[in-house]
This record gives C-alpha cells, sequence and structure tokens, in this order.
C-alpha cells in the first residue's frame, strides 16, 4: 500500500492529502518508479528494453560489453602523419575527414535517427591527442582498445603532441602534482580532455552544409582579391593567410560531413533492399536514406530532418572531431519551427503531437547509449549515467515574452513516458510561463524523474548581458541574443543560436574545493590525510590564528592561490587549442567565425568565464562552528581543534557533538547565515570575479556538485563541521549539508536567498515528500514554492521525489529496480548503478515536507 | 584469390556520391547480439581480399 501525507491544519481546517490518482493506493512505496514508464509506443518500449546504456560506477563501466573502440584514434593519427607540413588548422580538419571517410558506420533495428560515433553499438572512441594519461588508464583496463598494441603505439605517438604535454610545460613539477590530486582543484583540461561545447546547431538546420560550404568560399575569392589589391600593404594583407587557411579548413570539414552523412543514407537503403523484409520497416528505412540524403547538407524542411540533422551536428560535435561532455541547446524554440510545419500545416514530413512524442523518446534513448571516452575521473564523478547531457527549454523571447510552445511540451511528455537518465531538462522558469507546460514540468518531478532541474530565466538572461560588455571584440550577445541561453553543463547559462555560443571548457567549467582547503588552512597548506604533500601556500599555525579575521583571510589565501592556478591552467589550455585544436567543423556553423575567418578556439565574442566551488557548504559550516566555539565562546582552542582533526574526532566524541550542533546552514540562521553569506560573497565569488579569463571578462563561481562531492569528500579530512574524515561533501552548491536542515523546505529557500553578490549559478538540491507530491494538492504546493522561490531570486532548484523506503528496497534487490531514478547533483542517475555510497548519501538527504507554516509562507492555494 | 568484388556484402559506391572513387565500395554485414541486430557498412576496395565474412554474391 503507498503512503498517503498525515493531514494537516491549515487556514483553520482539516487538509487531507489523497492520492492524485486512486490507483496508485495498490502500489507500495517500494516500488513506485517501476510503474511509472509509459513508453508512447511499441517501438519506444523496444528501443528501451534492448537500450545499450554505457553507465559508470565508481569508475567502471556496469555493463561488461562496453568498451573503446580504436578506429578513430587509428584515423586521426594517420591524417597527422600524412599532413606534416600542412596548416595546423589544415591538418585538423583532414584528420576530421579521415576519420568520416573511413569509420565504420552503425544502423541498429528499430531506429529512427541513425548515427553513431564508434565502429560497435557497444564501443566509444578515444582521444590521444588530447591527453595520453587518460588514453593509458584505459590500455590498463578491460576496456582497452583492441589490437592493444596499436592503441600502445597511437598513444605513445601522440605523447609529445598531445595537448597534456604542451600545457604541462607551463608549470612546475611542484604545480601540476598539487593539480592532479584532485582535491583542493580539479587536474587542467590539458590532462583530462574533459570538454564542453554549445554547438551552433541553429546554422546547421537553417542553412544546411552546402550554403555554408559556398560562404567559406566566397570569403576566400575575397581574400585572395583583398591580396591582390596594389599598392600591397603587409600590415593588412598578411591577416589573410591564416583566414584563409581556416575558411579552406572548414570546407574540407563540411564535405567531409555531407558524405559521412550520406554514407549513412546509402546503408539505410542498401539494409531496406537487401536486408530487411519487413515491408514497413523497409519503407521507413527508405524515408531515413532519403532524409540523409538530404541533410545536413541542405537546410532541414520538416521535424524529421531537424533531428537527423541536430543528431548528426551532436555526434561530430561532442564525440568524433572532440570529446566535449554536456548536450547543450535551447531545443523547444530551435525545433518549433519544424514541430509548425509537421504538425500544425502538416506541409512536409506530416505528424501528430504524439509522432513528436515518440522522436524525442527515440532522441533521449539516442543519448542514452551514447558512450564518452572520458578519463577514470571523470567516468567516477558521475556514477549511474553515461555523461552530462543536459537540454535546455522554457525561458522567455526578448520582452519577457514567454517561449514556451506545443514543442516543448512534447520534450517534457516525451521524457515522463520513457523514463531515461538522460538526457537531462533544465527548464527556465518565468512568471509568464504557461500552467500548461509548467504542469508536465511538475509530472516529470513528481514522478521523480529529477529532472527538469529549475533556473531562474531572469537571473539568466540578465547575465548574459552582463557578460556581453566584457566582449573583445565589441560584439557580445545582444538583448535579443541574451534571451536565447541554454546551459552549456548542468548550471551555467550560455548563449544558443548561431554565433556567440560557447566552445571549449577553457571558458567556463572545472572545480575547486574549499572542503579541502579548510583542511589545508588548519595545517599550514599541507594535506596530511589523503596525498602527504604541500597543497598550497604556508598560511601559518592555525593555533596562532588570534581571531577569526586571520583564519579568514588564510582561507582567502590558500582559495586565490587555487583558483588562479586553475584559471591560468584552462587558459593555457585555450591557448593551445587556438594553435593545434582548432575546429574547423564547429567554426563553419558559427556565423562569427565565418564571418571573420577565426577558428572557433581563437575566437571569443561573448565571455562567459566560470569556474565551480564544489563542497563549499562543508567550509562554510565548519568557519560557523570555529567562530562560535573557539572564538566567540571560547569553549575550546584552535590547538584542542587541531588534535581531535588529526585524530578524526576519535576520543572526542562530546567535542564533535559540539561542532556538529553548531548553527548549520540552510536553517535560516541569522549567526550562520551571516558568516555564510560573507563567505560566498567575499571570499568565493569575490576572490573569483579578480581574475580576467581569455576572453577579458571575468570569472564567476557556478557552485554543483555533481558527483565530486563523494569523490572530493573522500579525499578530504575531517572537518569542524563535526563531519567524519572521508565523508562526503556537500551535495549542491549552495544546498545545506545532507540531513543538516531541520527546519523545512522555505527556511532552505530563506537562507540561500540570501546570497546574491558575485555569483553566475548556484545549485540548489531539495528532496521532497513522495506522498505530498502525489496528492491531489502536489501542483498548488509545488507551484506556491517556485513562485516563492522566483520572487526571492534564487538561481536554480532541482528535485529529488524519491522514498527511503524505495531506495532502501533497491539497495537489496537491484534486480528488481532498474527504472528507479535519482538526482544525484546536475545529473540524473539511475539508483542502483550508484556505488553505496554515493546511493546513502541520497537517502540521507532530508526529505522535505510541507507543514502549515510552509504553507502560509508560501500563501499555497488549496 | 577471392575479392570483395565478388561478395554479396559488397556494395559499390555509385559515381555520383561525393565518396566515389573508383573501385570503393561499402562492405554492409548484419550483426545480431543480446540487444538486437544491427548492421555496420565499412568502405572497402572490390579488389581487396575478401575476409572471413565473405559470401559469394
Amino acid at each position: 500500500m503507498s503512503t498517503v501525507a498525515a493531514s494537516i491544519k491549515y487556514n483553520g481546517k482539516v487538509v487531507d492529502f489523497p492520492l492524485a490518482n486512486p490507483a496508485e493506493n495498490e502500489i507500495a512505496d517500494e516500488v513506485l518508479h517501476e510503474n511509472l514508464a509509459r513508453p508512447t509506443t511499441e517501438r519506444t518500449k523496444r528501443l528501451k528494453a534492448r537500450c545499450r546504456w554505457k553507465h559508470a560506477a565508481a569508475g567502471e563501466f556496469v555493463d561488461a560489453e562496453v568498451r573503446a573502440g580504436i578506429e578513430r584514434m587509428r584515423y586521426i593519427t594517420e591524417a597527422h602523419k600524412a599532413s606534416a607540413g600542412q596548416p595546423e588548422v589544415i591538418r585538423r580538419a583532414l584528420g576530421l575527414a579521415n576519420i568520416l571517410n573511413k569509420s565504420t558506420l552503425v544502423l541498429q533495428q528499430d531506429e529512427f535517427i541513425i548515427g553513431y560515433h564508434a565502429e560497435d553499438p557497444e564501443m566509444f572512441p578515444l582521444y590521444p591527442e588530447l591527453a595520453y594519461m587518460a588514453v593509458q588508464d584505459y590500455l590498463m583496463s578491460d576496456y582497452s582498445p583492441q589490437p592493444k598494441d596499436e592503441a600502445a603505439e597511437i598513444n605513445e605517438y601522440w605523447k609529445k603532441y598531445s595537448m597534456q604535454a604542451k600545457g604541462e610545460r607551463y608549470f612546475t613539477q611542484e604545480e601540476l602534482l598539487q593539480m592532479y590530486q584532485v582535491s583542493t582543484m580539479e587536474a587542467p583540461g590539458f590532462a583530462t580532455g574533459y570538454n564542453s561545447i554549445s554547438p551552433p546547431y541553429e546554422t546547421v538546420l537553417q542553412d544546411g552544409l552546402l550554403k555554408r560550404i559556398e560562404s567559406a568560399k566566397e570569403k576566400i575569392e575575397h581574400a585572395k582579391k583583398e591580396m591582390q589589391k596594389i599598392p600591397w600593404n603587409a600590415t593588412t594583407g598578411l591577416d589573410w593567410i591564416a583566414r584563409i587557411d581556416v575558411w579552406k579548413a572548414m570546407i574540407i570539414a563540411d564535405e567531409a560531413v555531407i558524405n559521412w552523412a550520406r554514407r549513412h543514407a546509402r546503408l539505410a537503403k542498401i539494409v531496406a533492399e537487401n536486408f530487411e523484409t519487413n515491408p514497413a520497416r523497409k519503407e521507413e528505412l527508405l524515408e531515413i536514406a532519403e532524409i540523409s540524403q538530404r541533410v545536413p547538407a541542405e537546410p532541414c524542411k520538416g521535424l524529421k530532418d531537424a533531428f537527423q540533422s541536430k543528431w548528426y551536428t551532436y555526434l561530430i560535435c561532442h564525440a568524433i572531431d572532440r570529446y566535449a561532455s554536456g548536450y547543450a541547446q535551447k531545443e523547444d524554440e530551435m525545433l518549433e519551427p519544424y514541430y509548425n510545419i509537421s504538425v500544425k500545416e502538416k506541409s512536409f514530413q506530416p505528424m501528430t503531437h504524439t509522432d513528436v512524442v515518440e522522436m524525442v523518446e527515440m532522441e533521449r534513448l539516442k543519448i542514452s547509449e551514447h558512450g564518452a571516452g572520458k578519463s577514470r575521473a571523470y567516468r567516477e564523478i558521475f556514477p549511474g549515467s553515461n555523461d552530462l547531457f543536459i537540454l535546455t527549454i522554457g525561458g522567455t523571447k526578448p520582452g519577457y515574452v514567454d517561449a514556451c510552445s506545443d514543442m516543448t511540451d512534447a520534450i517534457l511528455e516525451g521524457a515522463r513516458n520513457i523514463r531515461t537518465t538522460e538526457p537531462s531538462i533544465v527548464f527556465r522558469w518565468h512568471p509568464v510561463g504557461r500552467e500548461k507546460t509548467k504542469r508536465l514540468v511538475f509530472e516529470c518531478i513528481r514522478d521523480g524523474l529529477g529532472y527538469p532541474s529549475i533556473k531562474h530565466d531572469v537571473i539568466g538572461t540578465e547575465q548574459l548581458k552582463y557578460y556581453s560588455q566584457f566582449s573583445k571584440n565589441s560584439n557580445g550577445a545582444t538583448d535579443e541574443e541574451a534571451h536565447y541561453w541554454g546551459l552549456v553543463l548542468c548550471m551555467s547559462p550560455g548563449v544558443c543560436g548561431r554565433r556567440k555560443t560557447h566552445k571549449t571548457r577553457s571558458e567556463g567549467g572545472g572545480s575547486i574545493f574549499p572542503a579541502k582547503m579548510m583542511e589545508i588552512v588548519l595545517a599550514d597548506g599541507f594535506d596530511w590525510s589523503y596525498s602527504g604533500m604541500q597543497l598550497g601556500p604556508h598560511t601559518g599555525d592555525p593555533t596562532t590564528f588570534k581571531t577569526f579575521e586571520l583564519l579568514w583571510e588564510a582561507f582567502r589565501t590558500q582559495y586565490a592561490y587555487a583558483i588562479s592556478k586553475v584559471i591560468r591552467a584552462k587558459d593555457i589550455m585555450r591557448y593551445f587549442e587556438s594553435k593545434f585544436l582548432q575546429m574547423p567543423f564547429v567554426s563553419s556553423i558559427d556565423d562569427g567565425c565565418m564571418e571573420l575567418g577565426v577558428d572557433a578556439m581563437e575566437l571569443s565574442e561573448q565571455p562567459n568565464g566560470w569556474h565551480n566551488p564544489i563542497t563549499t557548504v562543508v567550509a562554510a559550516n565548519s568557519l560557523v562552528a570555529v567562530k562560535k566555539l573557539i572564538y566567540d565562546e571560547k569553549k575550546y582552542t584552535m590547538a584542542q581543534l587541531v588534535t581531535a582533526l588529526h585524530a578524526n574526532w576519535h576520543g572526542y566524541e562530546d567535542m564533535r557533538q559540539d561542532f556538529l550542533n553548531a548553527p548549520k546552514w540552510g536553517n535560516d540562521d541569522d549567526y550562520a547565515d551571516a558568516i555564510i553569506k560573507d563567505f560566498y560573497e567575499d571570499i568565493i565569488g569575490g576572490e573569483m570575479a579578480k581574475i580576467t579569463n581569455y576572453s577579458g571578462g571575468p570569472v564567476l563561481p557556478v557552485g554543483q556538485a555533481v558527483g565530486l562531492y563523494m569523490e572530493i569528500g573522500s579525499r578530504t579530512g575531517p572537518t569542524p563541521d563535526g563531519r567524519f574524515g572521508g565523508d562526503a561533501g556537500d551535495d549542491g552548491g549552495i544546498s545545506p549539508y545532507m540531513g543538516t536542515d531541520k527546519k523545512g523546505p522555505t527556511a532552505v529557500l530563506k537562507s540561500v536567498s540570501k546570497v546574491q553578490k558575485n555569483q553566475k549559478a548556484n545549485l540548489l538540491n531539495q528532496r521532497l515528500s513522495v506522498p505530498i507530491m502525489r496528492s491531489v494538492h502536489g501542483f498548488n504546493i509545488w507551484k506556491s514554492y517556485m513562485d516563492a522561490w522566483e520572487q526571492l531570486n534564487i538561481d536554480h532548484v532541482q528535485f529529488n521525489c524519491v522514498s527511503t523506503a524505495e531506495m532502501k528496497a533497491a539497495q537489496k534487490e537491484p534486480e528488481k529496480h532498474q527504472d528507479l531514478i535519482v538526482r544525484v547533483s546536475g545529473f540524473s542517475a539511475r539508483f542502483v548503478d550508484i556505488p553505496t555510497y554515493g546511493q546513502n548519501t541520497i537517502i540521507a538527504r532530508n526529505e522535505q515536507a510541507f507543514g502549515a507554516d510552509d504553507l502560509q509562507y508560501l500563501n499555497t492555494q488549496l | 584469390m577471392t575479392t570483395c568484388k565478388n561478395c554479396s556484402f559488397y556494395f559499390a559506391v555509385p559515381e555520383d556520391a561525393g565518396d566515389f572513387e573508383a573501385g570503393k565500395g561499402d562492405c554492409v554485414l548484419e550483426r545480431e547480439d543480446a540487444k538486437g541486430k544491427y548492421w555496420l557498412s565499412k568502405p572497402t576496395k572490390n579488389d581487396s581480399a575478401s575476409c572471413k565474412a565473405f559470401k559469394k554474391a
């Protein structure tokens, strides 16, 4: 039997909470999630049943069949050797072309959107030109590419050419070792190969690649004429050389992509005519062939074209030319014109709304099969999922006019029906957003998907306008462009559309870990609990800190040291990306790169710098406890604290309880919140904002834990918030530490709303009561909560809606809980694919119910 | 020596294709595993020595 929430007295009357769907009364709490999927068609039901997930748990692939392919590394190496002596940007284009011309294509039964990035549907590609350490790790694993000797030889070849080799030269050995600990700061991108991008899909869908090729040819012709002008002027004339090479590289890349897509068309036709026996599928395969013959070469004419063209573009930008995490796009607005053609006008590829929902489900299953050849560390931090995939919907058009559409609804309906962990969805919340769509957002959250996460539409839009002022070429986002944004990864807004999008993670992304910094601040910069090395500057013996302000400033020194180093590493990476890791295809589909003849790795029009402080709340709660117990009340000395911490609190349990019970973030506690607000605004944001990055703008914090709160927690010794060494960190960016938000959901909102200055984004994780969310009042309560959240000017919130009973049942019998999805932090995961350590952190989060006081504050109408 | 040209899984690249080269073709093979059927297409040359998947056309 399902649990029903207890009645409460509210506004003078007794309010009951019967379930919205009475049939659920017969479903036990322990199996709820196994009863919620309802694929729209038999086809998507089959596709889900046979989905080739590539989830990782504790860094290992869950499915034994998953392994690395060799084709991509083989063909890019072959091209690199053959193109020696040519301009680097041309070499990059020839590398992509060689991969696309020679790689094996995959077409699977039942699928309508086709295309894969490796030679077998169980494989994923590797990128030796980025980081040889990451490839070396694969060579030592069970998923090594085969033949292994060839893969090892390729990796050896790239060592001297790789981004890793190039970047490392500009750091001391000590600095590199500090970064490679991944405990106060994330390892640099040149050593991990981790990346993110927002492809300018719109140019591909709207123009088609043939038109882009024509544009590049016209540019070259113009450049040649300029160079032939008399009298010759070297100060301007020589600039054309590099630009001509960039445009030539674009042509090579685009022609290769067209040929590759048309190879898919041939494959579909060959299978239809020689292998397929089902007449209906045969006809469908011929339609697939026709679509891949047309796109991405030509503009999309209908919605099927748009889904397919977008998918090919995604594969090139995120997996074949270079690895990049994410699924950044403003999908509803991008597809809406094609929805209107196919569903409303029925003038091309006519279909019903239900057909569109099926397309959405099929796209979600394509992403669910997408394997990422990322390094072990990045597999560890996304447990229970393939990778980080997030698309954006909702929000507003210029003038703050609602941007929701029937396409938005189809995306939500597909997500709700098929139930996959990825891609995650972000919904941009604005008061003008239509209620019909907000109800679908609610249904997805209520059903426990963990998405959509919600972003504040006005904060995101105004932020892009703010960054625009720092544009190096005075061509940052216009007001209109600022409204067309999506999250680049799980938290940070970036411009979508035809130009000015985020092209590389060196602009934004990467992490820094305040909890570990708190630990080393109390040890003169030395990491005694994990690496046994000096991780930061000598900031002094903490027992000599006579005032809290000295401790505060010591922390600032450690933080400023680390943040400057990690941003320097990103910008050095960017420098080499622009010289040796150009992306001619991406450049060809960006209007700015096309206009200026500058590669996407070099051109920066819209600054969007950010970095991710993760485990901030452990550090912040620690500062609160130290101030209260050592400096204000003087109940303990710093020396006593340091001794207790070095003993991991063993033998000091009473003392630990005092520190544990000190005021904690998320309870609307004035004492704690005043310190923590300053910590966020003065140090976390304030020190970061002093930095100017490659794009000429400030870098701002985007607190988002992903799975790093587990990884870093395990590397962080005991902290003054009462936490034991090795325990997980805080799971959001501004979320209360698990289990410490004890004053209800509105107290959390009030605390979080106090932090406003020097922030770019902060992840707020909340876990809501399942019986309340599934009750007849669920939507009204959640909607009033969201309205209050919006009015409090809070940047983000995401929800778990899953019972402890169900999670504990899944721990006992994982095979019976394959559809149990939870929100980890910034991404959703299959619960049973998360290591027990991580599962327990989700169980430990408070399940927030709504009492009468909360409802009164929210002014909920029941 | 048997060559790809004589194999039923060899499909010559049409002359109007962007990647057309004389003697170039697609080797298309059907595979099946526990998760279903799929087809692989790999470029080949008609005079390449046949592989173990060879099936006379």
